[in-house]
């Protein structure tokens, strides 16, 4: 139980640490500092916390494909803060500081839903039974302090880019999480039949496995699948296209707006 | 416009009644799959309809079917499979990874 509990929570804390390590380098480089981050705890705490209390509702909604709807609601929104954070840095200037901190506390907050629900409903139904929790509660803590070990080696290793390659290797990182996002949304929407599935478009699980160590750190940056689905392809493509969009409108814009 | 509702009212219904997805059912007791393994025909979509006796909560999650539910204790959960090429598929629970195992084999 000790080992499984900290590969569990290891597994989600670290699919919300890339991120929010990603985001934290960003702002830092952009002058934002990092106090905004406090702002999204609150929202994520309530939040998780109502998710994973009403997930016997919320599974049984919609026919059955609640869980799945609502998990990909969230992912989307996530993705779309990124595509808005690209966008904001693209035409940046020091005025639009509060609303980049703004829209990267809701992304964080929005992530933190959805992975921080699956902890609760893990520690706090295993925690539950008395000979596991021992067990339970020294395996999370464990997983959760090498999650966040592992972002803040992330964020070190961003910060200690060349400056001209920050901002750069920012961007890059988060229009893959993002359009991991959207796979996973895919998916999602796939297994409660709203999305055709279709056939794998190929299979590299002979090259790297989804459960092996290189798979999971894959899986947690570009939402790695061995066996995606035409759909799921797809999307992927089209979130990184809305990304590449994104980047380059708003860097068009900015020189226009500085030409006048 | 009664005649636009009967057409409406058709196009919801005919996917559920043309449609006929075969049905699994599975019952997850004590922190095992039962039964372990699942017989699904190729290139099909099936339904999979997992029970879950126990009072803790699992997760049924599967690399190779690329799925990932969280099933409450003592509620039941549908998942969509397929179409699959003929082969094994791993499956097992998240939360009690040790024990519970299964798999869907496509033939």
């Amino acid at each position: 139980m000790l080992l499984s509990s900290v590969i569990l929570i290891l597994r989600e804390v670290l699919e919300a640490a890339v991120l929010v390590s990603v985001l934290l380098a960003l702002s830092r480089s952009l002058g934002q500092g990092l106090r905004w981050v406090w702002w999204s705890l609150p929202l994520a705490l309530v939040g998780s916390l109502w998710f994973a209390s009403s997930m016997d509702t919320l599974t049984d909604a919609l026919d059955g494909a609640g869980q799945e709807v609502a998990n990909a609601a969230l992912q989307v929104l996530v993705f779309v803060c990124t595509v808005v954070v690209v966008f904001i840095e693209g035409v940046w200037s020091p005025r639009l500081g509060l609303m980049m901190r703004l829209v990267m506390a809701c992304a964080i907050s929005l992530a933190l839903i959805r992975e921080g629900s699956e902890i609760w409903i893990y520690v706090s139904g295993f925690a539950a039974v008395p000979d596991l929790r021992a067990a339970v509660l020294t395996g999370s803590s464990m997983g959760a302090g090498i999650g966040i070990s592992l972002g803040v080696l992330l964020y070190s290793s961003l910060r200690a880019l060349p400056v001209a390659w920050q901002r750069p290797a920012c961007l890059a990182l988060l229009a893959l999480i993002g359009a991991g996002m959207v796979m996973q949304a895919s998916m999602l929407l796939e297994q409660v039949d709203w999305l055709e599935a279709g056939e794998a478009l190929w299979d590299s699980a002979a090259l790297v496995s989804e459960g092996s160590i290189s798979g999971e750190l894959l899986y947690a940056v570009f939402g790695y699948e061995a066996t995606p689905s035409p759909v799921q392809g797809a999307l992927y493509m089209a979130s990184l296209v809305a990304m590449v969009t994104a980047y380059y409108s708003s860097r068009f814009l900015r020189k226009r707006l500085n030409e006048q | 416009m009664t005649r636009l509702a009967g057409i409406i009212l058709l196009l919801f219904w005919l996917p559920t009644a043309w449609g006929k997805t075969p049905v699994f059912e599975v019952e997850i007791r004590d922190h095992l799959f039962h039964p372990e393994e699942i017989h699904i025909p190729a290139n099909t979509k099936v339904k999979l309809v997992l029970y879950n006796r126990d009072a803790t909560p699992e997760e049924f999650e599967s690399y190779e079917l690329n799925r990932e539910k969280v099933i409450m204790g003592g509620r039941k959960a549908n998942i969509f499979i397929g179409p699959l090429e003929p082969g094994t598929y791993p499956f097992f629970g998240e939360f009690n990874p040790k024990t519970a195992q299964g798999r869907v084999v496509v033939e």
